[in-house]
């Protein structure tokens, strides 16, 4: 969607669970615009666990979730599903 | 002002008062301080407690210390987390309670029976087609219970159930036919579920109610039957007319042809089955053969058509009719048609001895009238010649008188020959050799043929005893090569050949004269017709041939060789038969 915000977060170099709190809070605090699709929010990080916890999580929320390997960082797109 | 005591009690010399409470706020300090760590280890224990849950690994100490803990509010945040998947989980708890109820509602409107059957083939659930099909009214709740006592009353599960298979293969088995409680099933068995092992612990059977069909099958079995018994029926019937029948499609192609018609016709199926019906009647007049032009499609009955064929020419008698479909559109034609050659001779010889009959009779009742005063004027006249007083030109003229008398009482002679052949039956007891009369009946010509310069051809097959007086066939066979001498003149030939077919024999005279007008050939054999001079004939010759040879059950015939000529043909029957 054209129309849709973008919430960038950079957490390169943060370890979970910091990473995963600080991850949960945006959700949290975005929720109804996640929930409708206004927003996605797009997480760059460069720890191989995120990329799990992150996704799971998210899923569990009832959100989409895409992860890409960007060859130096790992990029997650969340949003509605 | 400092108090002393206090000095010498406390080394700050605060007074014993303060100092108490000092250590009382010290201790309370202490225990706060204390129950602070322990409050914060417990939100850390609680918080990583919950990450746990979020599946990820617990705070390390160095990476938030207490306050930054706190500040970050990690219970709140995970609450919150919580709070969304819990809203996330009845939202799926909902829409699957939506699902489960439309797929229930599915599974009891769809039209086939279906089950779930575990490995004691017990039934786990059934649908309401399935209770329609094969469950008894009176059972309330089917489940628990056996599906082969419900389904198939019987004590265990037969041969022919599917369900068996699957359980012991782990594949779908399909049954395509089944019967169960008079009803037709096809019955599809999946295996639904498995235990640890990979055994299929519960199957689902759908069972498809084909009886509609079935029957539906049976009948169009039945009437397939009664189809082509109707239609073998027809074709037997067709097959024995004894009429030739053809139908044509909308094309005129022959679709159809029976085996009497391929007779007729001289053809086979294949030939015939190639052609059009106009095409096969192409060579008859062309007035007859519009009725066969695929623009033509009208009825008609009894249409008398000539037919040539390669060896032979039929006169057939046909018939058509139109076929149509169910719009009243005409799809083809039926032709049947008969061979009526035979027959039309038959008429013809028939009207010709009727015609013999008559003037037989006529002629020997005038004959007899006028023999005697015949008999008179020769006598008569006979006598005044022989008087001696006659002037030469009285004698002259009586003598033209005596001499007409005796031409007119040949004449009658001739009449009462004829009116007696045509009253008395011929003599069945006598036979004679065909090929012997053909050399004794040249024999007597031989002076008159060699007169006339005419050469005879003589090509005789061996031949069966015909019953017939040699005599009289003589009598025709010298009439007819006379006549064939007649018509030659002088110069020529006579071919006179004899052979036996089937249940007759047969003598052909061909002659190298002029042939006989076409208008005169259906009238050669009657009595009185001739093409001789007034005097020359009396034309009874052929007449007197037809009858004798008619007596003996045969027939004659005239016709023009295509080289030019005329071919008389005899045929008499042998012994036994009876020809036309």
């Amino acid at each position: 969607m054209a129309d849709t915000q973008k919430i960038k977060l950079d957490i390169l170099g943060q370890v979970c669970p910091a990473c995963l709190l600080v991850v949960l809070r945006e959700m949290n605090t975005h929720r109804q615009q996640l929930k409708n699709g206004e927003t996605q929010l797009i997480i760059k990080t460069d720890h191989r666990d995120t990329t799990r916890t992150i996704p799971e999580s998210a899923r569990k929320m009832g959100y989409d979730v895409e992860v890409r390997n960007m060859e130096t960082y790992y990029e997650i797109t969340i949003g509605k599903k | 002002m400092k108090s002393p005591s206090a000095k010498n009690n406390n080394p700050a010399g605060l007074p014993a008062k303060k100092t108490s409470s000092l250590r009382t706020l010290t201790e309370e300090n202490q225990r706060l301080r204390d129950e602070n760590v322990r409050y914060t280890r417990y939100i850390r224990e609680k918080t990583n407690q919950l990450l746990e849950v979020m599946g990820t690994q617990p705070l390390r100490p160095e990476e938030f210390d207490d306050s930054e803990l706190l500040s970050l509010d990690p219970i709140g945040i995970i609450a919150g987390s919580f709070a969304q998947v819990y809203e996330y989980l009845n939202q799926t708890i909902s829409d699957l309670s939506e699902a489960r109820d439309e797929l229930q509602a599915i599974f009891d409107a769809t039209g086939v029976g279906i089950s779930i059957i575990d490995q004691d083939f017990a039934i786990i659930k059934c649908n309401e087609k399935q209770r329609e099909l094969l469950v008894d009214n009176q059972l309330d709740n089917v489940c628990g219970h056996h599906c082969y006592e419900v389904y198939c009353l019987k004590n265990g599960p037969g041969l022919d159930c599917p369900a068996v298979d699957t359980f012991a293969t782990g594949r779908p088995v399909v049954v395509s036919e089944v019967r169960k409680k008079d009803k037709y099933f096809q019955l599809v068995t999946t295996p639904y579920a498995k235990d640890e092992h990979g055994a299929v612990t519960r199957v689902i059977e759908v069972a498809l109610d084909i009886t509609a069909r079935k029957k539906a099958e049976e009948e169009e079995r039945r009437q397939r039957g009664y189809y082509l018994a109707e239609k073998s029926k027809l074709a037997s019937v067709l097959q024995s007319l004894s009429e030739g029948l053809l139908v044509t499609d909308s094309r005129n192609r022959i679709i159809s042809i029976n085996g009497a018609a391929l007779q007729i016709l001289d053809l086979s199926q294949k030939q015939a089955q190639e052609l059009k019906v106009n095409e096969l009647f192409a060579d008859c007049p062309p007035e007859a053969r519009t009725i066969f032009n695929v623009d033509n499609p009208d009825a008609f009955q009894n249409i008398e058509i000539l037919f040539r064929g390669e060896n032979k020419e039929l006169l057939l008698s046909v018939n058509a009719v139109p076929l149509f479909d169910g719009d009243g559109n005409t799809i083809g034609r039926v032709f049947t048609f008969r061979d009526i050659t035979d027959e039309k001779h038959r008429q013809e010889v028939l009207h010709r001895t009727e015609k013999l009959a008559a003037v037989g009779q006529l002629s020997a009742g005038i004959a007899h009238e006028l023999n005697t005063p015949l008999g008179s004027i020769l006598g008569y006249a006979r006598l005044l010649l022989k008087g001696s007083n006659l002037l030469p030109e009285q004698r002259e003229r009586l003598a033209i008188i005596a001499e007409q008398a005796k031409k007119s009482s040949a004449i009658i002679r001739e009449l009462l020959n004829f009116s007696r052949l045509s009253a008395q039956p011929p003599d069945r007891t006598i036979t004679c050799d065909l090929n012997k009369v053909v050399v004794e009946t040249i024999k007597v010509l031989q002076t008159e043929l060699d007169k006339r310069f005419i050469t005879v051809h003589l090509d005789l097959s061996m031949l069966p005893a015909v019953t017939a007086d040699p005599k009289r066939l003589e009598q025709v066979l010298v009439n007819i090569v006379l006549n064939s001498a007649q018509a030659i003149g002088s110069n020529g030939e006579i071919n006179i050949a004899s052979q036996c077919s089937g249940h007759e024999v047969q003598i052909t005279v061909k002659d190298s004269g002029p042939g006989i007008p076409p208008k005169d050939l259906s009238r050669i054999f009657d009595p009185f017709f001739t093409t001789k001079p007034v005097g020359q004939g009396t034309g009874l010759g052929l007449s007197i041939c037809a009858g004798i040879i008619n007596d003996y059950g045969g027939a004659i015939d005239v016709r023009n060789a295509p080289g030019g000529g005329t071919i008389f043909t005899i045929i008499l029957p042998l012994p036994g038969e009876t020809h036309g």
